[in-house]
């Protein structure tokens, strides 16, 4: 009878163990495919482990992510633990308060944690900018930098803020426990009180100390909510990392991280299992004949056993340490520039070409849109120095004076830039920007799910449609759409047309026409025939319909009504301390060469008119097959088509509020 | 000497101050305030277009609590019965997947609940699909209109995000409540044995009332990072079902920059968790005993 409820019992935990496992499990299964899939097995194979270790962005993004957390745990442990002791020995009606404001951090939403330490840091930034231009006026014997960002330093901050109240918390029972009149006995002894803390408090505490350090370091390993608001653009934990790839593309190297990190804690909690088991026996063979003594006595191995044991732990935690920050330091003396895009907008190969012959390392982002990068750059996270915002949005930060003016002598390919592209309405007198590409938006559909080709925007809103259709996720293409849908201009300011173009798109959502909003996730939607038409960009359209799958049959219009046609062009942000390195990284990437190997990548026209006469010939020498010429025009639409479509203006601050309010009730 | 060690206290004291009190400060201003930092109340009156979200978040969160507190209750229970070792390992078996970071557990649901994924690759292959279909046809009142189905949608489910919050938080019920049972005094329930009550009783009139501390704990430690969190509704509910988490995410990182009114949302959710947490205290008698892990 008790047996049979032990089993059941066992086979209830294994259930829920079983659950905790499973994905873990698989996780670990799939590090070993063949293949790309997560859910099909192609054979055996150490292939992603190899790629891991050559993929920078996600070991860096371990090693940020282990040295935050190393760091934040023996520094939160230091300094909770003295101010566990300092807090201890205040009167009651002091302390009281003073632990009710330590408790705040954990009790609050780590979402709350990070959007108030945010909102500091900025607030921090701007007063410093303010000082630092004061500073720089009055002398000139140090250069203060103007601009500063959320990065490697405001992320410890923040998980110093949570985890300095997780050690206080495990440190402070001890110290309620620990018997007052010790340490004055030891002073009555002789001790100093240096040497009272040393030899009295600190062995009493100690078991608190290093579960809280355990706890410390456990938060920093799981955090991603208050590291994402905190650690800035540049700097990126692993878990944001991992974030950041779900909008994209999963490369199957995380399923090879996961498992190496789980190997680790696995081996190190197997370790400390087997010497706690192995205390916990020599224990009991020590208190077993007399049994008098307390359970919750200290624990005293062999002394020198245990101070050699002590001096292996310390060794090796200050080994770790040394290892990760030379690692870093190796990685951050030389010449930097960070530039920030948008996803699948550039030749990887590029960038290596560039860091090979400059010597200048490239920090490459990539942001969401146009409005995700603006927030971005607001709210201090955009560590950037070149930036490649489209037509309308650079001309609002030239508005709001976040552009730095460029020296163009610095730039000499920007002589090879088209006259068309140059002095256009959203920098007229050119003294910002370098063009890097344009195209224009249509309709990318899947010819196996429409039977005819679509000539209208009406496709998008269309009930025969409904659960295929995906929203473009930025306001201002949705809604740019929808006006020309109607017959109004882009950049209509009257409000009720734009209050039309809304209802157009908000009814759709509410008949379940949209199947989701997609940015960069379209990719993996359109190409696997998860849906069936979406508005994107010509370029992405090519990229589309080179990687479908076998079963789609991918189309893209430009739709009667007309459409929109975009410049997205280069500029540096003001107070850049890299500008001469952003300089390089525009002219490299303006040179002919580099465009044409561009536009082989990512599809979109080059404004570069040499790189856009010559690429047909150059696509015929790389693949010994002429251009399409349909492709072509996709690419670089022609003048009829041109014709149609609108770029672009800033809006008025009043519209831009509204095209907010309206867009943020989509979907909620 | 208590002097000397009461200094100790005054560099943590600043950081607090600076760190944690200011922060809260400046937040408090931005929902207070316009673009221009001029007054307003515009922000908190504007939030009456997101009662849906409010409600929607809310939901959830008490349903994976819920769902936590049935699996975690029990589950800590039978560990506390068993013996030191077995405790042990499993305490460690239970906090090894948190040194994982939770979105790479996040990340591999992902691939599990997906249209072609593992799970709808088992269902078809135990034929559990078709059988659903050829019930549907049977059913169907117009055969010919009837759409067989090719899968079960479980991502970007409700469902899916409350299985992902469960996954994610379920240690963190588990262990509180572990930690306050294993401690139990043994000889207040062989008295109550004592005194004649079976163990049904002895569970409801002793054990519970006396793990109460734990499950409020666990309780608050669920909900709370359900109820702001972002990265799960994201990743496993396909983010077309906004949360208050990706609301304010949106106001400071996201495509509508307007850290004023994501400000002000942040202190509605944060009055809502204190109010929510100091009636649940004095509902447990409000002994301040942080079970914490």
């Amino acid at each position: 009878m008790k047996k049979q409820r032990r089993t059941g019992s066992r086979l209830l935990m294994g259930l829920v163990f079983a659950f905790l496992y499973a994905p873990i499990l698989l996780l670990i299964i799939f590090s070993f495919n063949a293949g790309e899939s997560n859910s099909v097995w192609h054979g055996f194979s150490l292939h992603w482990y190899k790629e891991l270790f050559q993929n920078r962005i996600i070991m860096e993004s371990v090693y940020t992510t282990l040295l935050v957390s190393v760091l934040s745990t023996l520094i939160a442990t230091v300094i909770g633990t003295f101010a566990a002791i300092g807090l201890y020995s205040l009167r009651r009606r002091l302390r009281s308060p003073l632990l009710t404001i330590n408790n705040i951090p954990m009790m609050n939403a780590d979402i709350v944690t990070g959007v108030s330490l945010c909102l500091f840091f900025a607030a921090f930034f701007q007063g410093w900018r303010v000082f630092a231009r004061w500073f720089n006026d009055v002398q000139d014997v140090l250069e203060l930098p103007l601009r500063l960002t959320l990065g490697f330093t405001t992320l410890l901050i923040a998980h110093l803020v949570f985890n300095i109240p997780y050690v206080i918390l495990n440190v402070a029972p001890k110290l309620r426990q620990m018997d007052k009149n010790l340490v004055d006995a030891a002073q009555d002894l002789g001790c100093t009180w240096m040497q009272a803390f040393w030899k009295v408090i600190l062995p009493e505490i100690k078991p608190g100390i290093v579960s809280g350090a355990l706890i410390a370091f456990t938060m920093s390993i799981d955090d991603f909510v208050i590291s994402y608001f905190t650690a800035g653009s540049a700097t990126s934990t692993l878990a944001m990392t991992i974030y950041g790839m779900t909008k994209k593309r999963i490369t199957p190297e995380i399923n090879a991280i996961s498992t190496l990190l789980f190997v680790v804690v696995l081996v190190l909690l197997l370790v400390n299992n087997v010497r706690e088991a192995r205390l916990e026996r020599q224990n009991q063979r020590r208190t077993a004949p007399g049994a008098a003594r307390p359970v919750s006595g200290p624990v005293k191995p062999v002394k020198t056993h245990r101070s050699l044991k002590r001096f292996g732990a310390f060794a090796a935690a200050a080994a770790l340490l040394v290892t990760l920050v030379a690692l870093g330091g190796s990685a951050r003396s030389q010449r930097v520039v960070n530039v920030c895009s948008w996803g699948e907008y550039i030749d990887p190969e590029l960038i290596d070409i560039f860091e090979e012959r400059t010597g200048i390392r490239v920090n490459y982002q990539t942001a969401e849109s146009n409005e995700a990068m603006y927030s971005l750059l607001m709210s201090g996270g955009g560590d950037y120095d070149v930036i490649t915002p489209s037509d309308y949005m650079i001309a609002q930060l030239i508005e709001e004076d976040m552009l730095a003016e460029l020296n163009y002598d610095n730039i000499p390919n920007f002589a090879k830039i088209g006259q068309q592209f140059r002095n256009l309405s959203y920098d007229p007198d050119n003294k910002y920007t370098v063009p890097y590409a344009w195209g224009t938006v249509g309709i990318i559909y899947d010819r196996n799910k429409l039977t005819e080709e679509p000539t209208s925007w009406s496709v998008l809103y269309d009930d025969a449609n409904a659960g295929d259709v995906l929203l473009i996720n930025n306001s201002r293409d949705a809604y740019g759409i929808a006006l020309k849908h109607l017959g109004y201009s882009v950049n209509t300011t009257d409000e009720d047309e734009i209050r039309q173009a809304h209802a157009l798109v908000a009814d759709a959502m509410d008949r379940g026409v949209f199947q989701g909003k997609v940015m960069d996730e379209v990719f993996q939607k359109m190409e696997g025939g998860n849906a069936a038409v979406v508005t994107y960009y010509a370029g992405d359209y090519l990229s589309m319909a080179e990687n479908q799958a076998d079963y789609v049959d991918l189309g893209f219009v430009i739709p009667e009504e007309g459409s929109n046609w975009f410049v997205d062009a280069m500029c540096v942000l003001k107070d850049t301390p890299h500008m001469s390195e952003a300089e390089e990284w525009i002219n490299f990437m303006a040179s002919t060469e580099a465009s044409l190997r561009n536009m082989d990548y990512i599809w979109y026209a080059s404004p570069n008119t040499e790189a856009l006469e010559r690429y047909p010939a150059y696509y015929e020498e790389l693949y010994e097959e002429p251009l399409d010429q349909e492709v072509y025009e996709i690419m670089a639409a022609p003048a009829d088509v041109l014709a149609r479509c609108e770029m672009y203006v800033s809006l008025p601050a009043r519209i831009r509020t509204l095209y907010k309010d309206l867009w943020i009730t989509l979907g909620i | 000497m208590k002097n000397k060690l009461s200094g100790f206290a005054v560099p943590y004291v600043v950081w607090m101050a600076l760190v944690v009190v200011i922060p809260i400060l400046i937040m408090a201003v931005y929902s207070v305030t316009t673009a221009d930092f001029d007054l307003t109340g515009e922000n908190f009156t504007r939030m009456g277009a997101y009662v849906s979200v409010f409600a929607r978040s809310f939901e959830l969160a008490i349903i994976a609590t819920l769902v936590c507190l049935l699996m975690g209750y029990p589950m800590a229970y039978l560990m506390a019965k068993e013996g030191p070792g077995f405790q042990r390992v499993a305490m460690a078996l239970i906090m090894l997947p948190m040194w994982m970071n939770f979105l790479l557990r996040t990340y591999s649901w992902m691939s599990i609940l997906e249209n072609n994924g593992l799970l709808n690759q088992f269902f078809s292959r135990i034929g559990l699909i078709d059988l659903v279909n050829h019930i549907g046809l049977a059913l169907a009142a117009d055969p010919s209109q009837y759409i067989p189905i090719t899968h079960f949608q479980m991502i970007g489910t409700s469902g899916a995000v409350v299985l992902g919050m469960v996954y994610n938080y379920l240690p963190f019920m588990i262990l509180p409540i572990y930690s306050v049972i294993v401690k139990l005094d043994h000889s207040l329930l062989e008295a109550a044995h004592d005194l004649g009550s079976n163990n049904i009783t002895v569970f409801r009139r002793v054990i519970f009332p006396l793990s109460l501390p734990g499950v409020l704990s666990g309780v608050t430690m669920v909900f709370v990072p359900s109820v702001s969190t972002f990265a799960i509704s994201r990743l496993l509910g396909g983010g077309t079902h906004m949360m208050l988490g990706d609301l304010i995410e949106q106001q400071f990182l996201g495509g509508a920059y307007d850290p004023h009114l994501g400000a002000a949302i942040s202190m509605v959710m944060m009055v809502i968790v204190v109010v929510c947490m100091v009636v649940m205290n004095h509902f447990g008698e409000g002994e301040e005993q942080a079970v914490m892990l």
